[in-house]
């Protein structure tokens, strides 16, 4: 087999290896095909398209403390269950070490990270929770 | 997570905050409260990686810091649960939005390529800047009006209205001609590309009489640089899908690694001339007539190349089979790109007669340890839901141990076969591309 031949087979360029140099094709900058206003300016169109801002909801009042509190973590499963519960786990111990009477709650979505669970929203009402704690992502 | 957050306080009027990592936090706090939420829900940052780590590390982050404020973690999540509400995030009602302007104050040519990337426009090669010239031009390849409105994208919020001129522009950008305008807003339709923390990336498959008609390259080196429709076609969906998804790096494009696929979108024909008889196109196994014009649109991470061509003492379908083990199996998709040698040989010599004979031979034949299934992320986030919601087979699969092997690509017709290259070498891809219902052309012009 020939040297050239052996070459493009490994893929490598046997200009390169060969010290050959390659020179690159020059082209002239192509013409701008926009709108000239004569002083060097030119007009051309708008690709961006406006974002519509969202309707503001202001936030739910705040807790006085957390005493005597119903707290839901509520797991989203990002890249599944298992870190969100060692995590909401520690938590649970750290808050039930400082507050004595908080009662927290742990619940991994069944609709997984982008989904409502209704059956979630539906409990948390009933149970008249006093505040929730979502995530964990990343 | 902002939506969970925003429910719970405006259904039961009771505090609820987000827990994640920051650059997750950045996102939700910025962009998604902005165009999305409207809710400025209070979070805590956990130290990123969070997803995948030991116990103890996850643990750990409760007696660590919260990443935005710098004080102890816990004492973030008592303050966002307590601290009386700012006049901030009092506030209420609909915001007034600016309207665009159909053109760019006049500034110069180096001014202007410096603002379109700025703005994140473009894909950082060179293009075409649009003047009013070019666009009108452009729209001459169909028979829409330039402000109607193809789809409006609202995925990372925001409610954009790309119109058929939007798309015009992006087209114009990209280098393409009018000629080739009725698919590139036929791809239009399937804009923004994939967008994901992960390295989610698009193919385009073009079937039909058009892809002869506007010499799409189906032969040799379909996949490579080489032909100037795969090229602007592909990356005029880049830019559109940059342009109307407003997508900009750490503001809503968060991939970590991000693909090089996204340049070009796999954009490639299907050599149908040389599929083996009885072999549709893959439009015609999607319902459409052969002489329909059809561009297809797939989500997908991964591509494996056969590397070399195929060996007679190990069967072809075999090593296909082998490599797909790798694949997430996500959706039960994947997409096998292959040269027409290969498809006849795996016609002639092992018997496939059709496209779906071999389908159903990779759902009934490809098999990967339940371990394997479950330790992929995009899995955990997809199918462990279906299984806590007990829908089979995932429930059953989740209780296996690790090393049980399980048969992942459980559906026949997720598992395309497409045909296209040069007959130069029997090489092939297995890719798990997921392969959507294609758009007709037609209905563009």
């Amino acid at each position: 087999m020939n040297r050239r031949k052996m070459l493009a087979l490994l893929g490598v360029s046997p200009a390169l290896v060969g010290g050959s140099p390659v020179y690159a094709r020059t082209s002239a900058k192509p013409a701008p095909e926009s709108s000239p206003i004569g002083d060097g300016r030119i007009t051309v169109m708008n690709p961006g398209i406006s974002n519509k801002l969202a309707t503001r909801y202001p936030l739910a009042p705040p807790l006085d403390n957390l005493n005597n509190k119903l707290i839901y973590m509520i797991n989203l499963s990002w890249e599944g269950p298992d870190a969100g519960n060692y995590f909401y786990g520690a938590m649970t111990e750290w808050l039930q070490r400082r507050y004595p009477g908080i009662k927290t709650v742990v619940k991994v979505t069944a609709d997984g990270m982008f989904g409502l669970d209704p059956a979630i929203l539906k409990e948390m009402t009933a149970n008249k929770a006093d505040g929730a704690i979502v995530g964990v992502a990343g | 997570m902002s939506r969970w957050a925003k429910q719970i306080q405006l259904q039961m009027k009771v505090p609820a905050i987000g827990i994640a990592s920051s650059n997750i936090v950045h996102y939700a706090t910025g962009y998604d409260f902005k165009y999305s939420n409207g809710m400025p829900v209070r979070y805590v940052a956990v130290p990123f990686p969070f997803t995948g780590q030991p116990k103890a590390v996850d643990v750990g982050y409760v007696s660590g810091k919260d990443m935005l404020s710098g004080q102890p973690l816990m004492a973030a999540v008592i303050k966002a649960l307590t601290d009386p509400l700012t006049a901030e995030e009092k506030i209420s009602g609909a915001a007034d939005g600016a309207a665009d302007s159909r053109l760019l104050p006049p500034d110069t040519e180096e001014n202007l390529r410096l603002l379109f990337e700025d703005k994140g426009w473009t894909d950082y090669n060179w293009i075409q800047l649009p003047s009013e010239k070019l666009v009108t031009e452009m729209l001459k390849g169909t028979s829409r009006k330039p402000d109607e409105v193809i789809k409006t994208i609202d995925i990372t919020g925001g409610q954009r209205q790309l119109t058929v001129e939007k798309v015009a522009i992006g087209a114009v950008m990209a280098g393409a001609s009018p000629e080739h305008f009725s698919l590139i807003l036929a791809l239009a339709t399937q804009a923004p590309f994939g967008n994901s923390t992960s390295s989610m990336a698009n193919m385009v498959v073009i079937n039909g009489p058009i892809a002869k008609r506007l010499n799409f390259n189906s032969g040799t080196n379909a996949l490579g640089p080489y032909s100037r429709p795969n090229a602007v076609v592909g990356r005029a969906f880049t830019i559109v899908s940059k342009i109307v998804g407003d997508l900009r790096n750490n503001v809503n494009a968060w991939s970590s690694l991000g693909s090089s696929f996204q340049y070009n979108n796999l954009c490639f024909a299907e050599n149908e001339e040389n599929l083996p008889e009885g072999w549709d196109p893959l439009h015609v196994q999607m319902g459409f007539k052969p002489t329909d014009n059809v561009v297809s649109v797939g989500i997908g991470w991964t591509s494996i190349s056969s590397v070399g061509g195929s060996q007679s003492l190990y069967p072809t379908h075999f090593l296909m089979r082998d490599y797909m083990r790798s694949l997430t199996a996500s959706g039960s998709a994947a997409t096998i790109l292959m040269d027409p040698t290969v498809a006849k040989l795996l016609k002639d010599t092992h018997g496939f007669q059709t496209k779906q004979q071999l389908s159903e031979w990779f759902s009934q034949n490809v098999e990967k340890t339940a371990g394997s299934y479950w330790g992929n992320g995009v899995i955990q986030s997809t199918a462990v839901p279906f299984a806590l919601q007990g829908l089979e087979p995932y429930a059953s699969w989740r209780k296996l141990p690790e090393e049980t092997l399980i048969k992942p690509f459980t559906n026949p017709g997720t598992i395309r076969v497409v045909v296209t290259g040069g007959k130069i070498q029997t090489t092939w891809f297995v890719t798990d591309f997921g392969l959507r219902r294609g758009v007709k052309v037609d209905d563009w012009a």
